[in-house]
């Protein structure tokens, strides 16, 4: 275990270790938070749809995530040109899209995500960015107890 | 702020690489025509606001919440 491969964080979910190569940058940061720029995933769960973007800087800047796959047959993003450039995207395939989702207080057959927003990352460069969507072919959120069939 | 006039087809220019012509104006419509550098992204302000938004609620889930979705939703999922 070599140590300076690894950075002992506080997140929303307790102190965590978090491998060199766990860190996403986001050159823009986040839609309201856009002075932070180190991220890390780190997962609930073992098999759990949900994950927690977590800032390296700011313990509380910790938002709930989920593949919109998992969950969504349809779900078609647009990324425009200088989008791709900022991610450094050669291919589309290099990328993994996550969205945001909001619980409401108390009510979690209330979840949902969110898709205005989807947050897109480039694995290989480590990079990430907030991609807004602007079609409006689908609604900015959708509820996860609505039957997908 | 700084307030100009501009006629449809006349233009502004920002900086040395930002160009912003009026296209035309019909009613309460104004078509606006950008020319920004490759790298540069623009968004509408009030889907930006709307992302915002969204960041904002996805933060404000309380752990508790947090763990009884992780379970209500664990083995729900496709895959």
């Amino acid at each position: 275990m070599a140590r300076q491969n690894e950075k002992i964080v506080q997140t929303r979910l307790g102190k965590q270790v978090v491998s060199m190569d766990k860190i996403i940058y986001f050159p823009r940061g986040l839609m309201g938070f856009e002075d932070k720029h180190e991220f890390t995933l780190l997962q609930l769960k073992e098999g759990s749809p949900f994950l927690v973007l977590q800032s390296l800087d700011d313990p509380r800047l910790g938002l709930l995530v989920a593949d919109p796959y998992s969950f969504l047959e349809d779900y078609p993003i647009r990324v425009s040109e200088a989008e791709q450039k900022l991610l450094r995207l050669e291919n589309i395939r290099q990328v993994a899209v996550l969205v945001t989702v909001s619980i409401p207080k108390g009510e979690p057959e209330k979840t949902a995500l969110n898709l205005t927003g989807p947050i897109l990352i480039n694995h290989k460069a480590r990079l990430g960015l907030q991609v807004p969507q602007v079609d409006g072919k689908f609604p900015n959120q959708v509820y996860l107890h609505m039957p997908q069939e | 702020m700084l307030i100009l006039t501009r006629r449809p087809g006349e233009s502004l220019h920002l900086g040395d690489n930002i160009k912003i012509t009026v296209l035309s104006v019909q009613g309460k419509q104004i078509k606006i025509g950008l020319e920004v550098p490759g790298d540069m992204t623009v968004y509408r302000e009030e889907v930006y606001l709307r992302v915002k938004e969204q960041n904002r609620l996805a933060l404000e889930t309380s752990d508790a919440d947090l763990l009884a979705a992780t379970q209500l939703w664990q083995g729900k999922t496709k895959k």
